[in-house]
């Protein structure tokens, strides 16, 4: 594997002001780096900050403090992103949840598929723009049909991969997808993750997948990271983050998931988590190759 | 068993829905809108139906009333009337035309400029709009056009525009408002579509459609303002023909009791208007419905 890192998110905070006095820390001293080529998923549950680490690694958000270094490129400083600007627009790219409203209602497929190549002025590799958005629809598996439909038309699987092709069009580097299989069905999502694995290995971008679904990210991630109120509670390998997980929140986390073995659902128990913040103070520290877990300094969890 | 179970008050219903065929003009402005062609038609190939030149003064027919020979008409000044008509619509529906390009172009840039700005700077444009609405149209109409000097079609056109866009403006903003939180908005700012792309392509196309009852009752109102403001004689002068500079004769009309230079004109310009009333109406019609059908 390439080792080479991509995106290098560095003591990320973030504050959305509610009113004069109060105030929602959303990030909290988040970092965590993403390498070329690989899947990074990010998990917590909702309204642990996961939306708004996406849309401040997209230039979205202003963080609060802490930084975000993309390709050597200090992406939260105005001078560094205006100089570099056409590069972070035509090398990352964003995936939503919610594909139905992600796509312009007004616009056929065909025209959304090619937005960012006509927004950038790209010659298209494939003669037209037609013929590009053809190209990429079919790599994400839909015939020339779509092309003159509209997003109205379409199933939420088949917006969603539009979604996708509209984002590949510009054969990005980085793709991040906020929940971009949180709002189809089961065996939607299924087939949409297989796609995102397919494609990832096919273009071979580095990819940041937001999700709250664990198996999906069993499934799909080279790389886990658990995110709990705004902080990264604990990173590793997802193999090792779903075989020994350290933090108590990762293993409540973790014991949620149902088992497709009757003999071992029934013994399954769902470990209790008790919302204590000792267990969310301290540093992330390495305790096996890659794995890191928040906690105090020599402080072991159980 | 079924008389245990009779079931009160329902009557069963008609096998077969009675199927009316929806004629295609139903309900659309079909009159209005064939009037308004002619008279737009009319102005437009006015070369081809003047039966005079409509700027010739010939002082020996002066207050002729409609004739064989002047159809609706003389001035004071002894022009015909029917070719006056023709050739004078043309520059009121131009001012008309014009004057809602600019205010229209106006409203949408202020108003998706002011709707997608932060918060201090939407509360000062809008104060600031407010103020414009507050003032008086035909005030600030006098004054710029004094500022600009004698009134041509295009400085008109302009002055007219210019003080009519803040009603348009403040819808503009309110629909970029609740649009440009979409994701769609957010993903073309992603991919670095700027604010006139996003403008032209993802803002303009889905709030259209609740602007153009007010675009189109634009033009109605430009056209009445070219004409009060030659009626009041600091529009277009007399030489300049148009509805308005036509109205403007009434005065001395009234003196020689000629009712066809006032009527005239007059009829024109309220069949032009009852007519863009119509269609306006109609597509506010069509856009609640539109709506509603999402
Ligand atoms: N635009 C916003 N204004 C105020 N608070 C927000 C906004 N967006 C998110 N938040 C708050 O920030 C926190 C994190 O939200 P989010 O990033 O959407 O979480 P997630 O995507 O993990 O569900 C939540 O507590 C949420 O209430
Ligand atoms: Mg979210």
């Amino acid at each position: 594997m390439n080792d080479d890192i991509l995106l290098d998110v560095r003591h990320l905070t973030h504050v959305f002001p509610l009113s004069k006095k109060i105030a929602v820390k959303a990030l909290d001293d988040l970092s965590f780096q993403i390498r070329r080529g690989e899947i990074f998923g990010l998990v917590g549950e909702s309204g642990s900050g996961k939306s708004t680490a996406a849309r401040c690694i997209m230039n979205l958000y202003r963080p609060a403090a802490g930084e975000i270094i993309y390709k050597g490129v200090n992406i939260c400083d105005p001078a560094q992103f205006r100089t570099h600007r056409k590069m972070l627009q035509t090398t990352r790219q964003l995936i939503f949840q919610d594909s139905s409203s992600s796509l312009d209602q007004r616009m056929k497929v065909c025209d959304i598929v090619a937005e960012p190549l006509k927004i950038h002025r790209i010659r298209p590799a494939r003669g037209s723009l037609r013929a590009e958005a053809e190209f990429q629809l079919r790599y994400v598996g839909l015939d020339a049909g779509f092309l003159d439909k509209y997003p109205s038309e379409l199933s939420g699987g088949q917006r969603q991969r539009v979604a996708i092709a509209r984002a590949l069009s510009m054969e990005p580097e980085l793709l991040v997808a906020d929940e971009p299989i949180a709002s189809l069905d089961v065996s939607i999502q299924a087939q949409i993750v297989n796609l995102f694995r397919h494609l990832q290995q096919e273009h071979g971008f580095s990819f940041l997948f937001i999700a709250h679904d664990l198996a999906m990210v069993e499934f799909l991630c080279d790389r886990v990271g658990v995110m709990y109120h705004g902080r990264l509670v604990e990173a590793a390998p997802a193999k090792e983050l779903f075989s020994s997980p350290v933090h108590p929140y990762t293993q409540a986390l973790l014991s949620a998931i149902p088992i497709p073995d009757p003999r071992l659902e029934r013994a399954r128990q769902i470990r209790q988590f008790t919302e204590d913040p000792e267990n969310f103070q301290g540093v992330l520290t390495e305790v096996s190759p890659e794995h890191y877990v928040l906690m105090r300094e020599g402080e072991h969890h159980g | 068993m079924s008389s245990q179970f009779e079931i009160v008050g329902i009557r069963p219903a008609d096998a077969k829905p009675p199927v009316r065929r929806q004629k295609w003009y139903r309900g659309k402005p079909l009159f209005a809108a064939a009037l308004l062609g002619l008279i737009v038609a009319g102005c437009l190939g006015c070369g081809y139906i003047m039966t005079k030149d409509p700027s010739y003064m010939n002082l020996s027919n002066c207050n002729v009333a409609p004739d064989r020979e002047f159809l609706f008409g003389t001035d004071t000044m002894g022009r015909d009337i029917f070719s006056m008509i023709w050739y004078g619509g043309r520059i009121s529906l131009f001012i008309g035309a014009a004057a809602t390009v600019v205010s229209t172009f106006l409203a949408i840039v202020f108003g998706a400029l002011s709707g997608t700005a932060p918060e201090w700077l939407d509360t000062l444009l809008m104060r600031l709009t407010d103020i414009l609405l507050s003032v008086p149209n035909l005030l600030v109409t006098v004054l710029l056009q004094a500022i600009l000097g004698e009134a041509n079609v295009l400085s008109l056109s302009l002055v007219i525009g210019v003080t009519s866009w803040t009603s348009i403006a403040k819808v503009v903003r309110t629909e970029v408002r609740q649009i440009r939180g979409s994701e769609y908005v957010i993903a073309a700012k992603c991919m670095g579509g700027g604010f006139f792309y996003i403008l032209r392509k993802h803002l303009t196309p889905n709030f259209i459609s609740s602007i153009m009852f007010m675009v189109v009752m634009n033009v109605r109102s430009a056209i009445v303002a070219e004409s009060t403001l030659s009626f009041m004689g600091i529009g277009l002068p007399l030489e300049v023909i148009s509805w308005g500079s036509m109205l403007s004769l009434s005065e001395k009309a009234l003196m020689t009791n000629s009712w066809w230079m006032i009527l005239i004109p007059g009829a024109f310009i309220v069949a032009t208007l009852l007519c863009i009333t119509s269609i306006g109406n109609y597509i506010r019609k069509k856009a609640n419905n539109t709506q509603s059908n999402l």
